[in-house]
């Protein structure tokens, strides 16, 4: 009787055991398996995201080449078609000495002055020679003097100076988005006040664009980024996508704020 | 302190139900988690009647206070709806045969309880039915996790259904020599067996909290 309930005890165990080892062998492949096909995925995804980045990285560098480009062939072609055109209209100043024509000389001479002032802006515009000579601050600062002067538009900046370029093809994206956010700003807020600020800590490079105008949400961003339409919300987005940033739309009493946060090493 | 962790082993039946219970007074779980939940809810009064009528086994007359019965209704309970869950879980996997198994269940029930033992049986509950349930209840884990593993679509698998039927796999994998060999142990050794049931106790803990988890992540 003993026997038997030893027999039966063993029987038990080795049972309860031989349970335990099926389910445990099977739930260790199952878990093994899924681990496997994650780390798949995981690298399915990674090999997307570095493709994607290569992408944006050649449109935007062919932008910019092509930026380039346009900026040399307005400076150099059409600048100095102008300013010979200059040249060439004074040297008529000596023989027209009659009335009727000197005002007409005088608004020739002031259109073409004014053409040449604006080809020089666009191509500096297009042009990011002072941010590879100055750095990202200097560029912005220039940028904001230039939008500015001339107009009713109150447009100030606030930097932080510690933030110091290292390496200026990343720089040229965030003064790119910078560039597009107040061109915008402008066309789509009719904002006459802005204010560009910038912080750098913890190796985060946080700009903050704050307007009066009639800004936009987070929630309207981004329905307008899968716009097909909005070319400039693309390009800014497929930068942010470079810099691995953010870009973040809010509202309070003062006005709008666009923040960019770039992480920076 | 022994004292107090056999009353809680005691009590476990009915307190382990109340955490899964606990997360869906929070949340309303989706539609294919509906029989686990309605399993959870049954369990619960199944499980208080079963221990007050342990308790109160002195004070209820005699020819009521036996609680197997209750043991056998809540095992027949907890297959069906299980079975409905896996079913509706939609995997297509030995489709037939999951939908034939509640069937063939049925004509065990049948033909067990008409010619060989009673459902009511006072002195013991049925080992046959409750092994025979949880061998069943283990293949439609195991058909579960097979699937799973040669699943080809690229998704996530670690989400509410693993966890409520990996608790369960859990628990009918220990419990299934303790249910086929119980009624025997309770004739041959009966200190064994009782304490043979701390370690259902336990497991049936297991699987709770492995069902509560599951109703927690359905939330995601």
């Amino acid at each position: 009787m003993s026997l038997e309930n030893e027999d039966i005890r063993f029987m038990l165990v080795v049972g309860i055991a031989a349970m335990l080892l099926l389910f445990i062998s099977l739930l260790l492949i199952f878990i093994f398996t899924q681990r496997k096909r994650l780390q798949y995925q995981q690298s399915l995804r990674d090999l997307q995201d570095r493709q994607q980045r290569q992408l944006i990285e050649a449109a935007v560098r062919s932008e910019e080449t092509e930026r380039h480009r346009i900026a040399e062939e307005l400076h150099d072609e059409v600048g100095a078609l102008l300013s010979s055109t200059k040249l060439y209209i004074y040297s008529i100043k000596n023989k027209h000495t009659e009335d009727d024509d000197k005002g007409l000389y005088r608004k020739c001479t002031s259109l073409l002055d004014e053409a040449i002032i604006k080809v020089r802006g666009i191509s500096h515009n297009l042009h990011s020679s002072i941010l590879q000579e100055f750095g990202l601050n200097e560029a912005i600062k220039h940028f904001a003097l230039k939008i500015s002067n001339g107009t009713h538009l109150e447009l100030s900046t606030n930097l932080d100076y510690s933030y110091v370029t290292q390496e200026s093809t990343n720089d040229i994206n965030i003064y790119r988005i910078i560039q597009e956010l107040v061109n915008n700003t402008l066309k789509h807020a009719q904002a006459n006040k802005i204010c560009i600020r910038s912080k750098y800590e913890n190796n985060l490079l946080i700009f903050s664009i704050l307007h009066n105008g009639k800004g936009i949400t987070q929630h309207d961003f981004e329905s307008l980024r899968y716009n097909k339409e909005g070319l400039g919300l693309k390009n800014i987005q497929n930068r942010i996508i470079l810099l691995k940033g953010e870009l973040n739309y809010s509202q309070d009493s003062a006005g709008f704020k666009i923040d960019l946060t770039v992480p920076r090493n | 302190m022994p004292k107090i962790i056999q009353l809680l082993l005691d009590w476990s039946e009915v307190w382990a139900v109340c955490i899964p219970a606990a997360i869906l007074l929070t949340k309303k779980q989706p539609a294919v988690l509906k029989p686990v939940v309605f399993y959870v809810w049954t369990a619960l009064a199944i499980n208080i009647l079963i221990d007050l009528t342990w308790k109160l086994r002195n004070v209820i007359p005699a020819e009521y206070n036996s609680n197997n019965y209750l043991y056998n209704l809540h095992s027949v309970i907890r297959f069906f709806l299980f079975s409905v869950f896996f079913i509706g879980l939609k995997q297509p996997f030995l489709v037939r045969f999951k939908k034939l198994l509640p069937f063939l269940y049925l004509v065990f029930l049948v033909v067990n309880f008409a010619f060989s033992e009673d459902f009511f049986n006072y002195w013991a509950f049925s080992s046959r039915l409750l092994s025979v349930e949880a061998i069943c209840l283990l293949f439609y884990v195991l058909q579960y996790y097979l699937y799973k593993i040669t699943e080809s679509v690229e998704t996530y698998s670690f989400k509410a259904d693993f966890w409520i039927v990996t608790g369960l796999g859990i628990y009918v994998t220990i419990n299934f020599f303790i249910f086929l060999l119980y009624n025997d142990l309770e004739v041959r050794m009966q200190n064994f067996a009782v304490t043979l049931w701390n370690v259902h106790n336990i497991t049936y803990i297991v699987f709770n909290i492995f069902l509560a988890k599951g109703f927690y992540e359905s939330r995601k």
